[in-house]
């Protein structure tokens, strides 16, 4: 058997961290990196289980109004009957009420817990999308075309990591507001999704750089690679060059960025919240309930603890899968 | 007098007492206003003299630290209004005349200051006379002369530089319309004050003003030296005759008081100078300095918070007496703008007020706000209890869906469908915008059309204080505080015509009759006062409800363990910081 034959098993066996798993010189083979990374995924504990807990949060935040109608409650419904006049809950916990009622306004806690996974989840995942595409498209453009793109691409790429994105953040929501006709003329509603839009943008805003950054540097060393070159020389397009030839090489950083970027925006939002820069009522979000409810943790418990559960098993679970799906993507670590 | 916290809906101080009383015949007589027959009689003692008595146990030395969350918004005499910043200047700054509490009830009791006596009024009621104390000296040695009251009066009428400060003398005083202050017309002659000579004070008045003794007790009656005045910076170097004087003041921040060697005991019936010094910490967090507060551990023991005990803290109340409670005389009310919404859909609006679930969703406890069902609060004499159905300070309102429907009828009948009722709320507050959902639900589901405007929390005094703003709910003072123990302090103040122009309408009621009927009442004898101010309350309440009054405030605020002898200043709705020591200092 020579080495290198397409059907050879030599080199899976001289890697033996490699989770590729030894077949049977019958089956057929040829894998891309992507499929062996997968595979290796698969085969990781902590990931499916990582896995199983995102997906349940993503269940809970899709399915709120069905979870609330179950229970038969609404976010914003005021049960006053349900708190005492020191505004204490009267109840811990009932079939109406499944995780009790917020002190003070007696609205429902598991409605406005599985309503808050909501903003977490879209916050995240819609700022990593576009973080991801706009990141990508830049560093691909500033590494392959280089010349004058590649000098204003990376300009931009520097002035955006130099700007400070908490200031931004708070600066940003009058401005906004005021593009949307005024502060005046917007009912509350209004006032807490232009909010929601300014949190989306200022954290996409913000996180493409890095990425664009990472994608330059690898573009900059691939398009020397002979494929390159030899797909240049046959006279391929550019754009499919760049989306057919070299995209499919950067699949592993841009996974990797995007895996450890959800639970960065997951916590920057519920911080933000928290702090009273991010979302504001009527719009139910765990760092806010977890800033009204630091006063009432011994009167109210679950009050406090859902949302802080929320947000942690959250984190917990999408960093562990960030760290596990870079493992399998990148062939240097070794456990 | 606003209160010291306008956005105060949201975390309360005051713990209400059902039935306050007011203050009562208990009280020493001596002076022609105090000759009112029944329990309500308005308390003087014109021949009280110093030195306050000893209290028992009392110990001398220490610091007070005073852990606040609010700040005041001045320390300019001329310029105090606010609850807070009058009870603080009363350390170092005397004035006319001040209160006295008494020992056992806290009843306040008018006495001389500054002054030998309340003030003697002429036959036709327009000149007081008030004797000057000799030998008075500021912190530093100089002698108070009788110009320097004079001038300090004049001062006041500077109201666009201290446009804070109260404005009765611009009401009533000679000219007081005319007369701007020493500043524009420099050296111009003022006819509404003169000193004949060092011991005496000549106040004309265009009107008749029976309460000016009262009015005397305000800070603004403190003497300021012409040479002295820095006008908006006086604050930082201002001149002391309590017993304490101001050694440093960082505006916002903190505020620190020492001893004043220069004041004489002999001269005060009402102040002690036990502690060295009181040190202010403003801009605090509230629940943060409470809990320091109860906890009493290390320095924290000789701290105290003057705000109303956070309901998510009362768990941690481990020692009742750290719990300071009285009454406060303020009432905070609902204002509706009476040019905007009319009489009849006024009177629905009351009806659909959600009273009972908006106190638990605003952190109202039945200690800290008393439904109130009249204009006047109990600790103002002139108060008769009387209630109007829907207008009790209780009950659902439209969030009983029979009551909902009922309005929402009513509406269509009287062609008002929909009427729209807006209103600003601070958005960055978590309290504030909560209870505007329950405000906007509560209204939409009684047939109203809602517009609430979320502004931040730094801009939302200045907007509802504006008296011709674009909202028609909420305008500033929906809150208000007597003065003075009297209905004078009330209803010529919100309620007539010209409080718009003075930026204190409660309502921007405009009605010939009305002013007129308060005007009758006010040139009463104090005496006769007592019987129609009750009238004048529920005819404002039947004919015009210019605000929904909510409830009648009172304080319940924590102090630290070690401090002897806070009582309660029901004058103020504030602890009396005169009287205090340590009990280990």
């Amino acid at each position: 058997m020579s080495i290198g034959s397409p059907d050879s098993t030599v080199g899976v066996e001289d890697h033996p961290a490699s989770a590729e798993p030894v077949r049977s010189a019958t089956v057929a083979h040829g894998k891309s990196p992507t499929r062996i990374a997968i595979d290796r995924l698969r085969k990781d504990k902590v990931a499916i289980v990582c896995v199983t807990v995102v997906v349940f949060f993503i269940l809970v935040a899709a399915l709120a109004p069905l979870l609330t109608k179950l229970e038969g409650s609404d976010i914003s419904t005021f049960n006053a009957d349900l708190v005492d006049e020191y505004g204490y809950p009267t109840i811990i916990a009932n079939a109406q009420h499944w995780f009790g009622v917020e002190p003070k306004t007696g609205r429902d806690n598991f409605a406005r817990w599985v309503y808050g996974a909501r903003p977490s989840l879209a916050v995240a995942f819609v700022a990593t999308l576009v973080g991801t595409i706009v990141g990508v498209v830049m560093g691909l453009l500033a590494g392959f075309l280089g010349g004058w793109v590649d000098r204003i691409i990376s300009w931009v790429i520097d002035f955006v990591l130099s700007l400070p994105y908490l200031l931004f953040a708070i600066a940003m929501v009058p401005i906004v507001e005021s593009l949307r006709g005024g502060s005046f003329n917007l009912s509350p509603s209004e006032q807490a999704s232009t909010r929601f839009l300014v949190l989306i943008f200022v954290l996409s805003f913000f996180g493409w750089a890095g990425l664009a950054r990472i994608i330059r540097g690898e573009v900059l060393s691939l398009r020397e690679r002979e494929f390159v070159l030899a797909a240049k020389a046959i006279g391929v397009p550019t754009h499919q060059v760049l989306f057919k030839e070299l995209l499919p090489n950067l699949v592993a950083p841009i996974v990797i960025s995007a895996s450890l970027s959800l639970p960065a925006y997951v916590t920057a939002e519920a911080g933000l919240s928290f702090l009273g820069v991010g979302l504001i009522e009527p719009i139910p979000s765990w760092g806010q309930t977890i800033a009204n409810a630091t006063n009432w943790f011994k009167a109210d418990p679950l009050y406090l603890w859902l949302p802080v559960l929320g947000i942690t098993v959250l984190v917990l679970a999408l960093a562990l899968l960030g760290d596990a799906v870079r493992d399998a993507f990148d062939p240097k670590t070794r456990r | 007098m606003q209160w010291k916290r306008i956005t105060a809906v949201t975390a309360t101080v005051m713990l209400a007492v059902a039935a306050c009383g007011s203050p009562s015949s208990s009280n020493s007589s001596g002076n022609s206003d105090s000759k009112l027959g029944g329990a309500q009689v308005k308390a003087t003692d014109a021949t009280a003299k110093g030195p306050a008595p000893e209290i028992e146990g009392a110990k001398k030395g220490g610091i007070i630290t005073v852990l606040s969350d609010v700040t005041p918004d001045t320390f300019d005499p001329s310029n105090i209004y606010y609850t807070d910043g009058n009870q603080i200047a009363k350390l170092y700054m005397r004035a006319l005349t001040q209160y006295k509490l008494d020992e056992k009830t806290q009843k306040p009791t008018l006495v001389p200051d500054l002054a030998e006596d309340l003030g003697t009024k002429s036959a036709d009621g327009l000149t007081w006379t008030f004797k000057l104390k000799q030998g008075i000296k500021y912190d530093d040695g100089t002698v108070v002369k009788a110009a320097d009251y004079a001038y300090a009066i004049k001062r006041a009428f500077a109201h666009e530089l201290y446009d804070a400060g109260p404005a009765y003398h611009i009401q009533f005083f000679k000219d007081g319309d005319k007369y701007k202050g020493p500043y524009e017309q420099k050296g111009a002659p003022y006819a509404g004050v003169e000193t004949p000579d060092e011991k005496t004070l000549i106040i004309r008045l265009a009107k008749k003003f029976d309460d000016l003794p009262f009015y005397a007790a305000f800070p603004l009656f403190t003497p300021i030296p012409e040479a002295a005045d820095t006008k908006k910076e006086y604050e930082l170097k201002p001149k002391s005759t309590g017993p304490y004087k101001l050694a440093s003041l960082t505006p916002g921040t903190e505020l620190k008081l020492v001893k004043n060697p220069n004041w004489d005991p002999n001269t005060d019936p009402v102040r002690k100078q036990y502690v060295d010094g009181f040190t202010f910490k403003f801009a605090q967090d509230t629940i943060k300095v409470q809990r320091q507060v109860l906890a009493s551990s290390g320095v924290d023991a000789n701290a105290l918070n003057y705000s109303n005990l956070d309901a998510s803290l009362l768990n941690e109340v481990k020692d009742p007496s750290q719990i300071i409670k009285g009454d406060s005389p303020c009432v905070i009310t609902y204002a509706m703008d009476s040019r905007k919404i009319p009489l009849d859909v006024r009177k629905l609006i009351g009806k659909a007020y959600p009273y009972d679930d908006w106190r638990k969703v605003a952190g109202l406890t039945p200690d800290t706000a008393v439904p109130a069902s009249t204009y006047l609060p109990p600790a103002v004499p002139g108060y008769e209890k009387y209630e109007l159905p829907g207008l009790t300070g209780k009950g659902k309102g439209a969030q009983d869906p029979a009551v909902a429907q009922e309005v929402k009828d009513k509406l269509k009948e009287l062609g008002k469908e929909n009427f729209e009722l807006s209103w600003y709320y601070s958005n960055d507050d978590p309290i504030a915008t909560q209870v505007n959902q329950l405000r906007t639900q509560t209204f939409q589901k009684a047939g109203f059309k809602v517009k609430a405007i979320g502004v931040p929390k730094a801009k939302i005094r200045t907007l509802i204080g504006k008296q011709d703003g674009p909202i028609n709910i909420g305008k500033a003072p929906a809150n208000w505080c007597s003065d003075w123990p009297s209905g004078t302090s009330w209803f010529p103040v919100l309620y007539k015509s010209d409080a718009i122009g003075l930026g204190n309408s409660q309502g921007q009621l405009e009605d010939k009759k009305l002013d007129a009927e308060i005007d009758r009442v006010s040139a009463l004898t104090p005496d006769e006062q007592l019987k129609e101010w009750p009238k004048v309350d529920k005819m404002i309440m039947t004919e015009y409800l210019p605000s929904i009054p909510l409830y009648y405030a009172a304080s319940a605020f924590p102090v630290g363990k070690n401090i002897g002898h806070v009582v309660n200043d029901p004058t103020q709705g504030m602890p009396d910081f005169t009287t205090l020591f340590l009990k280990q200092p």
